[in-house]
């Protein structure tokens, strides 16, 4: 209570809390849409609320966030944004808790033998610069789909437009570059066509390895409630383990690993043999695409229809049954609905197949069943990819921070467009490096092999991101730093992060950031909407703006006349003017003085127009609850766009085209149906280790935890890390509940208590452990094999042997 | 500490009532206000702790014709326990 409430006052206070919940509960139920009630009649204090986008996943949904005291005090889903329509999962009810810790980093930490001494803000900040100073060309950053497109594009800018050095990746890489590939591989250009109004239109909704009752619950309870309000919608479930989202599902389809791309091409053949693809559709709007053996590519070579129907053919589905171990019945199944253009059809995929080895190769498949059976373009028929985390669309993506892109879609490798970026960034002509950077698994590897055999990652700063928990074969791409005898000793590890996490275990140096709404933020989601939000609340300490920090370190180097911190003008490269006159934003005390987050977006928005990716302005965001690109002006409004390529809906489709691939890869306004054919994972069980071990995410825990796990609620709810097992395994182990085994792959080996059956009732022959439990490192097991073309790891498919500890 | 949710009913759950009453003898629950045959029910759950909450949370899940119990609203201070930033529990060991 209050110090300074009577109780009268406090009871008073609690009929007015109670009397806003069930307002806003009411305003749920009954569909209605309208402002938060505010605690208007409270005494004293009164709750001050504003918007913000949650913290956690790519759904994106909209919170209320209630702050009293200058503290987050309460929070409710918001009525007034599309994607939530006023509903919150259990993460997102919890967000606001996230803030407050116990163990918030609040000071800069410089290692200092086996511990740490508290440093300055201008101390850390010179330690940056000098090893940046140092040796340039072996600094990389680190960052994530967390980092919001403000931070992403200035860290983009710092390296890219500032360093000459493309030595830039994000977590994401881990997460959807698969699905990046895929969408650049079959229609020229990335991201979703649809969004998530696809979810209330369709007849049936596919989830390709996909959990969404777990990991995107908000958006799986907007398809459920239509069937409890009666509406007909056919949920199918494709997956190498049962999920909750299994419960909610009439059919489930149990594949081994990769029959996903069996059962795609099983689609395929019988769209084909039984003549019900969507012949009109294909010859207005696709081509036929293979892989170049001989000369990989992402762009593949060209084919005729009938050398791929021959390619097909042996995808019969008792072939696929074989492959996949999906009955052949279901196989028929599948191709039944796609072939029914009657039938809405949404797919829904995530991790299980970006994830994986073929992932670009699936992610193009499955585009390609919707494609050849017509089933795009319109509500209810969409191929839609969801993503992890709340900006991997908009950060990551679209500002493209991976390490062979620019910002806007645009390539290091292409003349023109490293002329555009050094246009609009006002650097001189050349100043862009032409070769790419080193994707994520590559800048561990050489971070983590010694200088003098050949490893030329010098300096890795981390922003945002715990790879010391989520990177693949840790001991390979991570551990090594930790070793006395790794040959390492000349490598330094930043790491900006707001708790101590399995990555700050092993920084030379410790920067402590602000989180979510201690600071201003835009980020985008996994449908194309672009969201905003301000500071609301001071972070704890010393901790500071992850972009403030990147700009500080930009201006000491500016300030040691390190030329790239120079534009063509010779002024700072991040010069913030209000009302003609330079505002110091590298100094803390001056960054709050005015809006960088909206003088970086107005500038990088520039590049958004270079592929119809169409962004309004900073001040439209302020007053919408997110729009989704390309938003573009009419009439003095500006108007976002649902269905991308689709005529009436999408502004850059010529006027009479229907559906119209503008950014085509073959030029000529068509996408490209692949062919790809089924290949074994890169790992399967063997004698020596019998078991496919699979990772993943639960409910209760955002990732790696460094957030949920300090949350009470959520922590009390799953608190550690388990090994699900199936029954019969567990007997053939001897195995009992609680029991401990020790888990061993090639790479590594952890010991962990065992679930029989678990949530996921894995099927005989696998196992999965989720990677949330800092204490518990699954990646110290799992493959670092990459995809050939997105550079994407598979998670989900390590041998493995158990064996009982007693 | 407060929240508030909404209960979603089963398709085929059978006479509401019952099941708003089975609910009513929840602690701490108050349903709201609802239309005749409405399947998205309002309530609020007030408990003197976050772990009452939880409770009640999971017995609003285990009634019988309840589908889905979706949380729309939360009031994070807890003034029967110390504040979530002097918890221990607020970070793992």
């Amino acid at each position: 209570m209050n110090g300074d409430m009577t109780p009268a006052d406090a009871i008073q206070r609690r009929q007015f809390i109670k009397a806003t919940a069930m307002a806003a509960a009411t305003a749920v139920a009954g569909g209605t849409v309208s402002p938060l009630p505010i605690l208007a009649d409270e005494p004293k204090k009164r709750i001050e609320w504003d918007k913000a986008p949650c913290r956690f996943c790519g759904t994106g949904c909209h919170v209320q966030v209630g702050v009293q005291g200058g503290k987050v005090v309460a929070v409710a889903g918001d009525r007034n944004a599309e994607v939530n329509k006023g509903l919150l999962c259990v993460k997102g009810y919890h967000v606001g808790s996230a803030l407050y810790g116990k163990d918030r980093l609040t000071k800069p930490l410089l290692r200092d033998g086996d511990g740490y001494r508290e440093i300055s803000w201008d101390e850390a900040i010179k330690t940056i610069a000098d090893r940046i100073e140092a040796a340039p060309e072996r600094f990389a950053f680190y960052g994530s789909g967390q980092w919001t497109i403000p931070e992403g594009y200035a860290a983009q800018k710092f390296m890219k437009g500032g360093l000459s050095n493309n030595h830039i990746d994000p977590n994401a890489r881990l997460c959807m570059a698969s699905a990046v590939t895929g969408f650049l591989a079959t229609y020229g250009v990335d991201e979703p066509a649809g969004c998530y109004d696809d979810l209330d239109a369709c007849d049936v909704l596919i989830m390709w390895g996909n959990n969404p009752a777990e990991m995107h619950p908000v958006l799986f309870s907007r398809v459920v409630d239509r069937r409890s309000r009666g509406e007909k919608v056919t949920l199918i479930d494709i997956s190498t383990r049962r999920t909750r989202t299994t419960e909610a599902c009439q059919h489930y389809l149990e594949m081994k690993g990769h029959g996903d791309l069996a059962i795609a091409n099983g689609i395929a053949h019988l769209l084909i043999k039984n003549g019900t693809y969507d012949r009109r559709f294909v010859d207005s709007f696709c081509s036929f695409k293979a892989p170049d053996d001989e000369n990989p590519s992402l762009h593949g070579k060209a084919i005729s229809f009938e050398e791929y129907k021959k390619q097909l053919e042996p995808y019969t589905p008792e072939r696929v049954e074989e492959l996949s171990g999906v009955p052949a019945d279901q196989i028929r199944m599948l191709g039944d609905l796609f072939g029914n253009p009657a039938l809405k059809i949404t797919s829904l995929w995530c991790m299980g197949m970006n994830q994986h080895t073929r992932g670009t190769a699936i992610n193009s498949m499955v585009h390609g069943i919707h494609l050849l059976s017509g089933h795009f373009g319109t509500p209810g028929n969409a191929p839609t990819s969801l993503t992890g985390q709340p900006s991997a669309c908009g950060t990551v993506r679209e500002v493209g921070t991976l390490s062979h892109a620019l910002p806007g879609g645009r390539d290091v490798s292409d003349e023109k467009h490293r002329q555009q970026a050094e246009g609009f960034w006002n650097v001189p002509a050349g100043r862009i490096n032409p070769t790419p950077g080193y994707h994520t698994v590559k800048m561990w590897e050489s971070f983590c092999t010694p200088t003098s055999q050949g490893g030329n990652i010098g300096t890795i700063w981390v922003q945002v991101t715990n790879p010391g928990q989520t990177l693949p074969n840790l001991n390979k791409l991570f551990n090594p730093k930790g070793e006395d005898k790794a040959g390492l000793e000349d490598k330094f590890l930043i790491v900006s992060d707001v708790y101590p996490t399995a990555t700050t275990r092993l920084a030379d140096l410790i920067l402590p950031s602000a989180m979510w709404v201690e600071k201003n933020g835009v980020v985008g989601n996994s449908e194309r909407r672009t969201q905003q939000w301000f500071k609301l609340v001071d972070p704890p300490g010393d901790a500071r703006d992850d972009c403030w920090q990147t700009i500080a370190v930009a201006h000491e180097l500016f300030t040691r006349g390190v030329d790239g911190m120079k534009d063509r003008d010779g002024r700072f490269l991040f010069e913030v003017k209000d009302h003609d006159k330079p505002v110091p934003i590298w100094e803390w005390e001056h960054y709050y003085d005015v809006n960088v987050d909206e003088h970086l977006f107005e500038e990088y928005r520039q590049f958004s127009r270079l592929k119809h990716k169409d962004l309004a302005p900073y001040s439209e965001y302020v007053k919408a609850r997110g729009l989704r690109w390309p938003v573009v002006e009419r009439d003095g409004q500006w108007h976002e766009t649902h269905f991308r390529f689709s005529e009436g809906s999408d502004p850059y489709v010529e006027a009479g085209k229907e559906i119209q691939f503008y950014h085509s890869s073959t030029h000529d306004d068509r996408a490209q149906i692949w062919f790809h054919p089924w290949i074994a994972p890169a790992e399967v069980p063997d004698d020596e280790y019998p078991l496919m071990l699979c990772t993943g995410r639960v409910l209760e825990h955002w990732h790696s935890g460094s957030m949920t796990r300090r949350i009470p609620e959520l922590s009390r709810a799953m608190p550690g890390g388990y090994l699900e097992i199936n029954a019969d395994d567990a007997a053939d182990y001897g195995l009992r509940n609680g029991d401990k085994v020790k888990v061993e792959s090639r790479r590594g080996s952890l010991v962990i208590p065992v679930w029989i059956d678990g949530r996921g009732q894995p099927p005989r022959g696998s196992v999965f452990v989720p990677f949330f439990d800092e204490t518990m490192l699954v990646n110290d097991l799992t493959l670092d094999a990459i995809d050939p073309f997105s550079k994407q790891p598979d998670y989900k498919k390590s041998a493995v042997r158990i064996s009982k500890v007693s | 500490m407060i929240a508030s949710v909404v209960v979603t009913l089963e398709e085929r759950a059978g006479p509401v009532q019952d099941i708003i009453d089975e609910i009513c003898n929840l602690a701490g629950v108050e349903v709201g206000d609802f239309a005749p045959g409405a399947h998205r029910i309002p309530m609020v759950i007030d408990s003197p702790s976050a772990n009452a909450i939880e409770e009640t949370t999971r017995r609003l899940q285990d009634c019988h014709g309840v589908a889905f119990v979706d949380v729309v609203f939360v009031h994070l201070e807890d003034e029967s326990e110390p504040s979530i930033a002097n918890s221990p529990e607020g970070a793992h060991e």
